[in-house]
């Protein structure tokens, strides 16, 4: 895999609450194909990074930039459209829905017309791309034409994804009776489904046993091999993020304190300072 | 001449706005108690017009003392009191009704699911329900509370513009209740729980608070302050059992002061009481309701949050 | 594919059902009321119980449909079928209007406006008095929603509605009522789901409301009062938030009950000697005023369901199963409810 083009940028951050500085100056980026990681104690910020760079919040003061274009202005779903899919700490899926279904509600949205696109489709009808899960609205009143087609599709792409996940067999499950486990990893299969170019795992291992954690570490490695997909993962436990991310930021209060390779990083002393000596003294 | 015409047209919108002054004080005790229970629990609690319609009643009825009338027979008398007896009756009355509301229907629904929109449903369906009680128990017509309730007159305010007894009342009571619920929320261990909850009711429950009970204190005072509004609505205006409808009015002031800001829904209803009096003065009197909705989809599209609202996020 | 191609059938059915079954003039008229109730009510479901958002204005979209109709045909002379159309369209714009400032935020926003709407639209209807003629009520409109008309339009519509909820768009809706936050960072635009919504419920109650028009021959702001917003919520709670099937039921138990209601003394000479003079009277007197109790039914009908059966008709299966499990309490069944949505 070759790392030449920027994927993300994040240039000089800073993030306010009220008066609670919640990211301070922070700068990172992230290469075409990389995976990555952000760790850092409780409270570091991490997560803030993430809701900033998807869109949940605009930064105070600085810059993002995904593959050259400035997203700092842009709304969530404006950012998730240009291909950032993420996962959330505490898990946000839509629990009466089954397994399925959360995938396909993903899926669907894989391509979605542009402003631009649409204009131009209206003026001369043949410009439009007809990406494979799309279909009209007349169509979905109606369920003609290609309604029938695309809606199999956007389901056998679905259970592709739960498969890969290894949920295939809890498809019609309604999501919310799933063990914590496979809730993770259903939201997972559901930011995958988003075909995206970075995606974001906000604590994947939170809550699991280390069995699964071993498991999980499999399939993240797995993924970003197989879907050539650029992955940042957070976590505060540290042992996962050195054993499968050669690219890692340390936060703490706010601010990035470290970056490297996991040698560096676990040889640093500022790290060692601030992260490890703590959490050592407490294990 | 030029003089005495200007001087007129002066009095004139100084009486419009003593006027507006008095209906949005009335407003405020309502729309505050509305803005502090959707501070908690953030749904609009459409029963809370239900409160002001019981203060209404208990107050006339323990003032001039009625038959209640259940299936045209008649079942209950009561005897005819005091002003404090029938204002005090009026206040705790209504104060327990919202409680009993909270208790019975909202609870129960609370700690099932965290999405609002079944309470708001269950509170639409409570305020139906106290409304066709009154309808059924007491009849559906107008009554007016005696003119003898409370010290009659006129006060000067000079430049030929009076108030009315009511009018100076109404505000004076308005301040005395706001201003008492202002020390209870800043003064007091309660308030200061209150106030915590507004921010994060859950972890306000991790910190020890008994949030069951919380809740209870903060439905009380909403219904307090409601049949205050009530008490004096009935008495200015008339009392009947679709009078909660008013609340409507409570509602918009504060979506324009800010949902679920104090000082948000007092301002708020301070500029409706205005801008309605104002308009029944110099346009008429039909078009201020619709000068208020206008003013509501106004407001929306200029400042959404209102004027002190929070921008709301949602926390991930 | 093949359930909704079946769904479409028994739709077309129940359709021809209704409009070819041989019947009084008296149940004909029945008959057409529930088509344009079930047309609101399919709207409101929509909204609410798919979208999650609440409404206490609805019946001013069928009243602007009702005097957009009423208006074209009867004034203007326009064939009634355009006219119909025009008066969802008409129910539309204003949707957008209303929608535009109130759909971005979260909060009661849209509930609270809606009950302006539902003021403010009586408010023009009774004082624009030169164009929908006032308070008194608009006379003398054509009678063009027969029972076929009304069957028809129910079933393409009912037709639509299910198929839109069994498509992209049904989840889109439910994903936004479900997680605002998750569904923008799925890249759905909430704030234009939302709207979709409300376009769609506000032009379904618009051809209710025209359709009305047509079978009343005569409408009446007061028609469209707070009441008939509260009857259009009360059918979807009852029938189960979320449910397009269980919506149908409850609009047709509720017409269908509303219609005994008022016939309810028809009954005082059937009651049974054995009672006692005073409790017969207390029946009588209910009995005779019984419509007197019709919203006081509905208020009680909406917390019950609300604390009860919040899957309204739906979870009366399950209710009915927690009952029989207080008096026979090793059944031994995981309850499925307490395991979801914990």
């Amino acid at each position: 895999m070759t790392l030449t083009r920027v994927l993300l940028e994040l240039d000089r951050v800073d993030m306010f609450f009220g008066g609670v500085q919640a990211i301070r100056d922070m700068s990172f980026t992230i290469m075409e194909g990389e995976l990555a990681g952000i760790i850092g104690p409780n409270g570091a910020g991490k997560t803030t990074v993430f809701n900033v760079v998807s869109g949940v919040y605009s930064p105070t003061a600085g810059s993002i930039w995904f593959r050259e274009q400035d997203i700092t202005p842009l709304k969530a779903y404006q950012v998730n459209r240009l291909g950032i899919a993420r996962t959330f700490q505490n898990l946000r899926l839509f629990s009466r829905s089954s397994a399925l279904e959360n995938v396909m509600t993903a899926a669907q949205n894989r391509y979605r017309y542009s402003f631009r696109e649409n204009l131009r489709g209206f003026l001369s009808p043949s410009y439009r791309p007809d990406p494979d899960y799309h279909y009209s609205f007349i169509e979905a009143l109606s369920h003609m034409g290609r309604w029938a087609a695309r809606e199999k599709h956007i389901r056998a792409k679905s259970m592709e994804f739960l498969e890969r996940v290894g949920l295939a067999n809890r498809a019609r499950q309604a999501a919310g009776t799933l063990p914590y486990g496979m809730q993770r990893r259903l939201e997972i299969a559901r930011a995958l489904a988003l075909d995206p170019k970075l995606l974001l795992l906000d604590e994947p291992a939170a809550g699991m046993n280390p069995e699964e954690v071993s498991a999980l570490n499999g399939l993240i490695t797995g993924i970003h091999r197989d879907f050539k997909l650029t992955t940042l993962v957070i976590e505060h436990h540290m042992d996962m993020i050195m054993e499968i991310c050669p690219h890692i930021i340390c936060m703490n209060f706010g601010a990035k304190i470290a970056e490297g390779t996991p040698d560096q990083i676990r040889s640093d002393p500022e790290v060692l300072s601030a992260y490890l000596g703590d959490e050592g003294a407490e294990a | 001449m030029g003089n005495a015409a200007q001087f007129t047209e002066f009095s004139t919108l100084f009486q419009q706005v003593v006027n507006g002054l008095s209906l949005g004080s009335v407003y405020a005790l309502i729309a505050v108690g509305y803005s502090l229970v959707y501070s908690i629990l953030s749904f609009s609690n459409f029963a809370h017009g239900g409160f002001l319609v019981v203060g209404g009643y208990i107050c006339y009825g323990l003032f001039t003392g009625f038959e209640l009338n259940v299936f045209s027979r008649h079942l209950l008398t009561v005897p005819a009191g005091s002003v404090w007896l029938a204002g005090l009756g009026a206040l705790g009355g209504a104060g327990i009704v919202a409680v009993l509301t909270e208790r019975l229907a909202y609870k129960p629904i609370r700690e099932r699911t965290s999405m609002t929109l079944y309470l708001l449903i269950a509170s639409m369906g409570v305020s139906i329900i106290i409304e066709n009680i009154f309808v059924i128990a007491v009849g559906g017509r107008f009554r007016a509370l005696p003119q003898s309730m409370f010290p009659s007159g006129l006060y000067n305010l000079g430049w030929g513009v009076t108030a009315s007894s009511s009018d100076v009342l109404s505000l004076t009571c308005a301040v005395l209740f706001l201003g008492g619920l202002q020390f209870f929320l800043t003064q007091t261990r309660w308030g200061l729980a209150i106030r915590a909850a507004a921010c994060d009711l859950r972890t306000a429950g991790l910190m020890g608070v008994n949030v069951s009970l919380l809740i209870a204190i903060v439905f009380f005072a909403a219904g307090l302050l409601a049949a205050v509004g009530g008490v004096f609505l009935s008495y200015r205006y008339t009392l009947y059992p679709q009078m909660g409808g008013i609340t409507t009015k409570a509602f918009v002031a504060a979506v324009i002061g800010g949902l679920g800001s104090l000082p948000g829904a007092i301002v708020g209803s301070l500029i409706l009481g205005l801008a309605e009096m104002l308009t029944t003065g110099y346009v008429s009197s039909q078009m201020r309701d619709l000068v208020v909705y206008s003013l509501l989809v106004l407001m929306l599209l200029v400042k959404p949050a209102g004027f002190f609202g929070k921008p709301v996020s949602d926390k991930i | 594919m093949r359930k909704s191609l079946l769904g479409n059938a028994a739709l077309v059915i129940l359709g021809l059902f209704l409009a070819l079954l041989p019947l009084t003039g008296y149940q004909e008229g029945i008959v057409v009321l529930l088509c344009i109730n079930c047309v609101a009510a399919m709207g409101v479901s929509l909204l609410t119980g798919f979208t999650g958002i609440f409404t206490l204005g609805h019946a001013a979209y069928m009243a602007l449909g009702a005097y957009t109709a009423a208006i074209m045909t009867a004034r203007w002379g326009v064939h009634w079928l355009p006219s119909i159309v025009a008066g969802g369209v008409v129910a539309v714009a204003v949707a957008w209007l209303i929608g535009m400032p109130t759909l971005r935020l979260t909060g009661d926003y849209y509930a609270i406006a809606s009950i302006g709407l539902g003021e403010a639209i009586r408010l023009i209807l009774e004082n624009w008095q030169s164009f929908t003629r006032g308070a008194r009520g608009f006379p003398g409109i054509a009678s063009y929603a027969s029972r076929g008309v009304a069957a028809a339009l129910f079933t393409v519509l009912g037709i639509a509605m299910f198929n839109l909820i069994g498509s992209r768009l049904g989840r889109e809706l439910k994903a936004s009522r479900d997680d605002p936050a998750a569904a923008s960072l799925m890249g759905f635009n909430t704030t234009a789901s939302r709207m979709k919504a409300l376009l769609i419920s506000a032009f379904y109650c618009g051809i209710s409301g025209a359709l009305l028009a047509g079978y009343m021959t005569f409408i009446q702001p007061s028609m469209f009062d707070m009441m008939k917003s509260t009857e259009l919520t009360a059918v979807v709670v009852f029938g189960g938030l979320g449910s397009m099937s269980g919506t149908l039921l409850g609009a047709a138990i509720i017409t269908l009950a509303m219609e005994l209601f008022r016939n309810a003394s028809g009954i005082v000479p059937y009651i049974p000697s054995f009672i006692s003079p005073k409790w017969t009277g207390v029946l009588v007197d209910f009995l005779t005023n019984l419509s007197q109790y019709r919203m006081l039914l509905y208020g009680l009908l909406l917390v019950g369901v609300m604390v009860l059966l919040p899957e309204g008709m739906q979870g009366l299966w399950s209710f009915a199963r927690k009952i029989f499990s207080w008096f026979f309490p090793d059944t031994g069944r995981p309850d499925p409810e307490k395991e979801g949505l914990r």
